[in-house]
């Protein structure tokens, strides 16, 4: 461990890491951040594997955060090619503290101080100020902000003003140019914070790139998803999909008391002679709800359709039975192609071998018509509908007597809707008709509203 | 004891485990910190031959606990024998009426019974379950409790004294402490999330497939007569057929079987039509075939 420079400057590199980590999205706790110092003894830093897998295997609990995991190391301790090489550097660099506190003559406190004043300043900055500007805009624009609060006595700038009165001091009991002594160590001041500045804000970007370029894709309203970017949606989608499942799956769970649980009950009672004293219950079995998921497959809202079906199934085993359609204005029931298929293939089939055609266009009324002819089994008092669709009817009978027995039938009918609410009724939408009868006709732009409606969908159950 | 990571791969490699750098790490750290390990990842990926092989490496006594729902505390932690407390007290009658002969008033016979009692509820009574024995054992061992995520999240509560501070508290007897701390390994195929507060007290392991080269040497110990050009073909083309979209992936033990089966046939090479016939074996769903004989001239070369 010849080339790290020390124990605490270790230390600030792996607080600096866990900030990366939280900066993308990780949660870390407490208890985390100790044993992960706990296991550090045990291991020698300088083998990579260990080392990141020590990092991992304390840090990181919950499994889909993994890969976000791996990239925060890789870009955090691993610039170049020789990883050994790049984690004695990383921890090299903190040295660069020391350097600050030499150069300046500021004692630690002032030093610590002075930085902790500018993380608190970078903190406050809006994330755009922060990406656009340079380290060097962004110290002046804090220097600006010292000066202001010297004017007005703070305590910060009271500091500085401490400081270059020193300056002065020590320059003017000694040789004639003390100007530019004094110039020459402001600057190197300078130097030294914009370093600092630089390492604090690219430790800041690494995380915050990883989560903003998640955030970018989950608020991108659908219909302008590139295919470059549909491939990076759909791991976003599986990572993302098991969140939500994860997190609803925890909640439904904590629903109690059923039917007696007559084996722990009379086991209990041998305590009292026989008598059952006290009663258990059983848990009440989740109730999972039905799902008749109807999805409009025409060009217009294509996309939306594969990301809701995508969801959907990475859903299932929150529902007790899922039934999916496709239509265009022929309806087709699609389901068996997700029983044998994993689901991104059988999105991929769906086009293959099935007519979804009649005539020319999406016509709901046709499709609706045809839903309660061929599939109404498919509707229970436990069924929730979903349909996603624009409603833009093309000027074809709404079929609305179908549509209000879909509704009759059926627990609750969700309508998702990709057009914007003031097209509802525009041209050839017919949304305004449905959505009289729908229990709530949603807007959904980007993928985060998708995920948001099906979480909102287990709360009301 | 392992000593180091590399010493941590050698004697799990003497159980016939091969464990990659990862692996051993955290297991390294779990035994070190006194922690408990929670194992996720795919079905099949040796997550529970994981634990009885660290039991088996350091000699130490495996307490299995197979979770399933419903599974409550008198059959994970203890249990009052009911049976023998009643049989004892039928049986001691006469001592018990000896006792009590000289107390001329009700309230000082229960005094005098109530003196006595703690002997009902004592450890002769108390019925060791997987977890207490684990804790209460004189020598270290290891707690598999397998399959966490099939039992209730009320249990994962009970599991919570038991992972931070390795005690047992019985309300009748007192707290009582392990003197050797076991090392508890919990695994999981997420069938539902754990909770914070238990994933908190664990280091995480996830297992995943193995890399190609870890996967062969796999084999060749598993199944040492499966000669060397067969089972890099055979490892090749299972990474090949991992990477389609399948329903479900074949797993370790699925190339395992498939490797058995072709030295089984006396085939000493996959050939392509040798291999699409014996897909049945590594793939469960008929679709997944289809699209593995699809791709045929991708995953097999020749």
């Amino acid at each position: 461990m010849e080339t790290v420079t020390g124990g605490s400057a270790i230390q600030d590199k792996l607080y600096e890491f866990m900030d990366v980590l939280r900066y993308a999205g990780v949660s870390i706790s407490t208890d985390e951040v100790l044993s992960m110092f706990n296991a550090m003894p045990h291991i020698s830093l300088m083998e990579k594997t260990v080392f990141r897998q020590a990092l991992k295997t304390t840090l990181v609990k919950d499994y889909t955060d993994i890969p976000v995991f791996e990239r925060c190391f890789d870009e955090f301790f691993c610039g170049g090619e020789d990883a050994q090489v790049d984690i004695a550097n990383a921890f090299r660099d903190m040295a660069s503290r020391d350097t600050l506190r030499e150069r300046t003559g500021l004692n630690r406190e002032e030093t610590d101080a002075l930085e902790e004043a500018f993380a608190r300043f970078i903190d406050s900055l809006p994330e755009e100020l922060l990406f656009e500007r340079s380290p060097e805009e962004l110290l002046n624009l804090f220097l600006d902000e010292l000066e202001q609060a010297e004017s007005s006595g703070g305590g910060m700038g009271q500091m500085l003003f401490n400081v270059r009165s020193q300056y002065r001091q020590a320059a003017g009991s000694g040789a004639p140019g003390s100007d530019e002594e004094y110039n020459r160590r402001l600057s190197e001041l300078m130097n030294a914070i914009t370093a600092r500045a630089g390492k604090r804000l690219s430790s800041e970007k690494i995380g915050s790139r990883i989560s903003t370029r998640e955030d970018y894709l989950l608020h991108k309203p659908i219909y302008k998803i590139t295919p470059e970017e549909i491939r990076e949606m759909r791991e976003l989608i599986k990572r993302f999909g098991q969140k939500l499942k994860n997190r609803i799956s925890l909640r439904k769970r904590r629903v109690k008391h059923g039917h007696i649980d007559i084996k722990r009950t009379l086991r209990t009672s041998l305590q009292y002679g026989g008598v059952p004293f006290k009663i258990f219950r059983k848990d009440r079995k989740m109730d999972r709800p039905q799902l008749v998921v109807m999805c409009d497959v025409s060009g217009s809202v294509n996309q939306y359709s594969r990301f809701m079906l995508l969801l959907t199934y990475t859903l299932q085993s929150l529902f007790s039975k899922v039934r999916t359609f496709a239509f265009i204005s022929n309806i087709v029931e699609i389901t068996p192609l997700f029983m044998e298929m994993d689901p991104e293939r059988a999105l991929g089939s769906i086009f293959e071998d099935t007519n979804f055609t009649y005539g020319w266009g999406s016509n709901y009324g046709r499709t609706f018509d045809q839903f309660i002819k061929d599939y109404s089994d498919s509707l229970t008092s436990k069924t929730t509908v979903l349909i996603l669709g624009d409603g833009r009817n093309n000027h074809q009978n709404p079929g609305m007597e179908s549509f209000i027995r879909i509704k009759d039938r059926s627990r609750n009918l969700f309508w998702l809707n990709p057009d914007r609410k003031h097209l509802w009724n525009w041209n050839d939408s017919i949304a305004y008709l449905y959505q009289e009868h729908c229990d709530e006709m949603k807007e959904v732009n980007n993928f985060l509203d998708l995920s948001e409606f099906i979480d909102k969908l287990f709360l009301d159950l | 004891m392992f000593d180091s990571v590399k010493s941590t791969i050698e004697g799990l490699a003497c159980q016939r485990y091969i464990a990659s750098e990862e692996i051993a790490t955290t297991v390294y750290l779990a035994l070190k910190m006194e922690k408990p390990i929670l194992v996720e990842g795919p079905a099949g990926v040796g997550k529970t031959e994981l634990g009885k092989c660290i039991a088996g490496a350091l000699n130490m006594d495996l307490i299995r606990l197979q979770c399933y729902e419903g599974l409550d505390e008198s059959k994970a932690l203890y249990e009052w024998e009911y049976a023998k407390q009643l049989l004892y007290t039928q049986i001691l009658k006469d001592k018990l009426s000896a006792i009590m002969k000289h107390e001329d008033t009700m309230a000082k016979a229960v005094e005098r019974l109530s003196r006595e009692d703690d002997v009902f509820f004592s450890n002769k009574f108390l019925l060791p379950r997987p977890i207490l024995k684990a804790i209460s054992g004189k020598n270290r061992s290891v707690l598999l409790i397998d399959e966490i995520d099939k039992s209730d999240s009320e249990f994962e509560a009970f599991l919570l004294e038991v992972l931070s501070d390795f005690q047992v508290t019985i309300p009748e007897i007192g707290t009582i402490q392990a003197d050797v701390k076991p090392l508890v390994f919990l695994t999981s195929n997420n069938a539902r999330e754990m909770s914070d507060a238990l994933k908190r007290r664990c280091l995480h392991l996830y297992i995943n497939y193995p890399t190609r080269e870890l996967e062969e040497r796999i084999v060749s110990l598993k199944v040492p007569e499966c000669g060397g050009k067969l089972r890099s073909e055979i490892v090749q083309a299972v990474h090949k057929i991992r990477e389609l979209q399948l329903k479900k992936e074949p797993s370790i033990s699925e190339t395992l079987d498939w490797a058995r089966a072709l030295v089984i046939l006396g085939i000493d090479d996959l050939t392509r039509d040798t291999a699409i016939e014996t897909l049945n074996l590594i793939l469960k769903y008929e679709k997944d075939i289809e699209l593995a004989k699809q791709n045929a001239a991708n995953i097999f070369l020749h």
